[in-house]
């Protein structure tokens, strides 16, 4: 009888491993798919935008910038500065982990790194050429009720700006509201509020305003403006160093 | 944890904004004006400051200096076809102007993967920021001041550029630039065999940006050379390149007159940019000039000019003022060099500034330059720039021999 009991809660165990091992396999697939239709809400595959990036200081005081971006696939982005004029014709590109900044005295493009920031302010070059966050996150569902998911997401590799985000997702409509980003020790290095959902049209519903704040950087705000977003088909060329100082073309097209 | 996203709203502005419409054809300008005034503490013993300011015995201890610098950008689009003008004019006392084309070309980009340029224009081959051992076709960059606009060279420049979906090779780029030479015939024209051809083959090869270049001109050495640059870390980039050239002149002086000779030489570089959790960017280069100066070698030099300020022989002033500004104008002159500059944006949560130092040190004689810089930006489109140089070296050394000991430079820009 000892001995039956044994194998009983032998055979128990590995079953309940076996059931949460595919009850957690379950949450992080359902995670990652929920994280990819995030990003298919948030932009199409390949698109062009304008964006306007208001830096607000401790002392009240704002600075703006106008830039205009063209995204293909997951982890192609390139942007131009069009205002102000101190800072027009800069362009700088990503592909995937590679970052370069074109500055049009200099006249080559430099490497730069995803925590700097060109324009100063709460966001950094990561936040403003964002790649798709499944491209750089494996997600897992930390907690939901009826109308929200909570994903945590763990960077894929080290050289991912932010080690973990904790996100918000809007189950109605499949829409991140909101991101925390924290550092592998798990400090908060700042918050993105998604808002102001607005349909650009050919089927494009996506927040238009995107406000930052850190506690790192206490008195600085940002926000980001989408004022435009529209499907693009792009050659693969536009994404290139040789043609960072030509970006502006497109906007003639 | 699950709570709702309403948060006051920061900005009480409205979120709507204009576009600036860019449009199928017009012309557009920008560019910027410095105002920069400046005060020079010279350095009397120095036989560069005797030769430049022989003609004007009298002087002060101090020296000022006020200019302004105006760039005009000019730019014309339709369809494929461009035009491109960046033009410079100092202003430094009541004389008429006149412009400085740095650049003036024409573009025809037929597509992301292939453009054309005739003219006039800036080339900045190699990934060094102060220095550029592979910049064949560059201006002379000045390492005091890397950033500053140059002039261009006249060419003709096509460009192939492809990119791939693949794990190794992502993009690769090749460019062709043939540079005529300056017309010296009537000043309208020059022998044909001197155009000369320079080429460059890029590569993005998993995740590192990789150049192979060379330069093919009538009477000059052959050069051949590689740079790159990759992130190592998230935060730490590193940069080389490496030069070759075949029977480069090289000049000096023996018993105070001018002799050279012919030699294989190279010439690299090797660089790191690392920006920490501070926000702190760190750029360090190490340089060497095979071509370049010994400190012997440049002794050599200064007493040189020393002897033919002493001589007060006009002939030979001439001649040690031309040498000067020909055979041995190279902003770094010797051997081998250590930059390093450290910049911090917005220290001690002061808005809107940055602050940086940096130093240029000539590790063959151990003088350097010492410059820290405060930067402010208050108003879009204005800044003011505070810029002190130290120059600190003992006698016939490179940075301790330089007609000025210490100047301080206050620049105004105004970009529009």
């Amino acid at each position: 009888m000892r001995k039956n009991i044994i194998w009983i809660v032998f055979i128990f165990s590995i079953l309940s491993v076996n059931v949460w091992s595919q009850e957690n396999g379950a949450s992080e697939e359902d995670g990652n798919v929920i994280l990819k239709k995030v990003d298919e809400n948030l932009m199409p595959e390949s698109f062009e935008s304008y964006r306007k990036l208001i830096n607000e200081e401790p002392d009240g005081s704002k600075k703006e910038f106008i830039f205009f971006t063209v995204k293909k696939g997951k982890d192609k982005v390139a942007m131009l500065y069009i205002s102000p004029a101190s800072e027009k014709g800069r362009a700088t590109l990503r592909l995937g982990d590679n970052m370069w900044l074109y500055i049009p005295n200099v006249g080559k493009p430099i490497r730069i790194t995803s925590m700097q920031s060109v324009v100063g302010g709460v966001f950094n070059n990561s936040d403003i050429m964002r790649l798709d966050y499944s491209v750089e996150y494996e997600a897992t569902i930390f907690e939901q009720n009826n109308s929200l998911y909570i994903l945590d997401l763990k960077a894929k590799t080290q050289t991912v700006a932010y080690d973990k985000l904790k996100m918000w997702v809007d189950k109605k409509n499949t829409m991140v509201t909101k991101v925390e980003c924290y550092t592998a020790s798990g400090t908060l290095i700042k918050t993105l509020d998604f808002k102001n959902l607005k349909d650009f049209g050919d089927g494009i519903m996506r927040p238009a305003v995107i406000e930052t704040s850190s506690p790192l950087n206490k008195g600085y705000r940002s926000l980001m403006i989408y004022s435009q977003v529209k499907p693009r088909k792009l050659q693969d060329e536009v994404f290139t160093l040789e043609y960072l100082s030509r970006i502006g073309e497109l906007r003639l097209d | 944890m699950l709570y709702a996203q309403a948060l006051p709203n920061a900005f009480s502005q409205d979120y709507d904004f204009d576009i600036p419409q860019e449009e199928e054809a017009k012309i557009e300008f920008n560019g910027n004006l410095d105002a920069k005034w400046g005060l020079l503490q010279t350095r009397k013993s120095s036989p560069f400051y005797g030769l430049q300011f022989y003609d004007n015995p009298e002087k002060s201890d101090y020296l000022s200096q006020y200019r302004l610098d105006f760039y005009l950008d000019g730019a014309y689009r339709h369809k494929k076809v461009g035009f491109f003008m960046k033009t410079f004019y100092q202003y430094a006392k009541e004389e008429p102007l006149s412009p400085s084309f740095f650049e003036l070309h024409g573009s025809l980009n037929l597509s992301p993967r292939l453009s054309l340029s005739v003219g006039k224009r800036r080339f900045n081959w190699g990934k060094g920021y102060a220095f550029n051992p592979v910049g064949y076709v560059n201006a002379e960059k000045d390492p005091e001041n890397p950033d500053l606009a140059l002039a261009g060279k006249t060419s003709v420049y096509i460009n192939y550029n492809r990119s791939f979906t693949s794990d190794y090779v992502q993009n690769f780029s090749l460019g062709a630039i043939l540079l005529p030479p300056e017309a010296e015939i009537n000043e309208k024209f020059e022998d044909a065999d001197k155009i000369g051809a320079a080429f460059k083959l890029y590569f993005l090869l998993k995740n590192i940006d990789i150049d192979f270049m060379t330069v093919l001109k009538k009477d000059e050495p052959r050069r051949v050379g590689l740079d790159f640059s990759t992130n190592l870390k998230e935060s730490l980039e590193i940069h080389a390149e490496f030069s070759h050239a075949n029977n480069e002149t090289k000049y000096y002086i023996v018993d105070d007159f001018i002799s050279q000779h012919k030699k294989d030489s190279e010439s690299y570089l090797l660089g790191l940019r690392y920006l920490n959790r501070f926000n702190t960017t760190l750029i360090a280069e190490y340089y060497h000039n095979e071509a370049g100066l010994s400190k012997n070698e440049f002794t050599s030099y200064a007493n040189y000019l020393h002897n033919s300020l002493e001589s007060n022989n006009s002939e030979m002033i001439r001649l040690s003022k031309q040498n000067m500004s020909t055979v041995f104008r190279s902003k770094t002159l010797m051997q081998n060099y250590l930059y390093l500059k450290l910049t911090q944006p917005e220290p001690f949560s002061w808005l809107y500034s940055t602050m940086s130092i940096f130093t240029i040190f000539n590790l063959e004689d151990s003088s350097f330059l010492l410059s820290p810089q405060l930067s402010y930006k208050p108003y879009t489109n204005y800044e003011v720039l505070l810029w002190p140089i130290l120059f600190i070296g003992e006698n016939n050394t490179e940075y301790g021999s330089k007609q000025f000991e210490n100047k301080i430079d206050i620049w105004m820009r105004f970009h529009f």
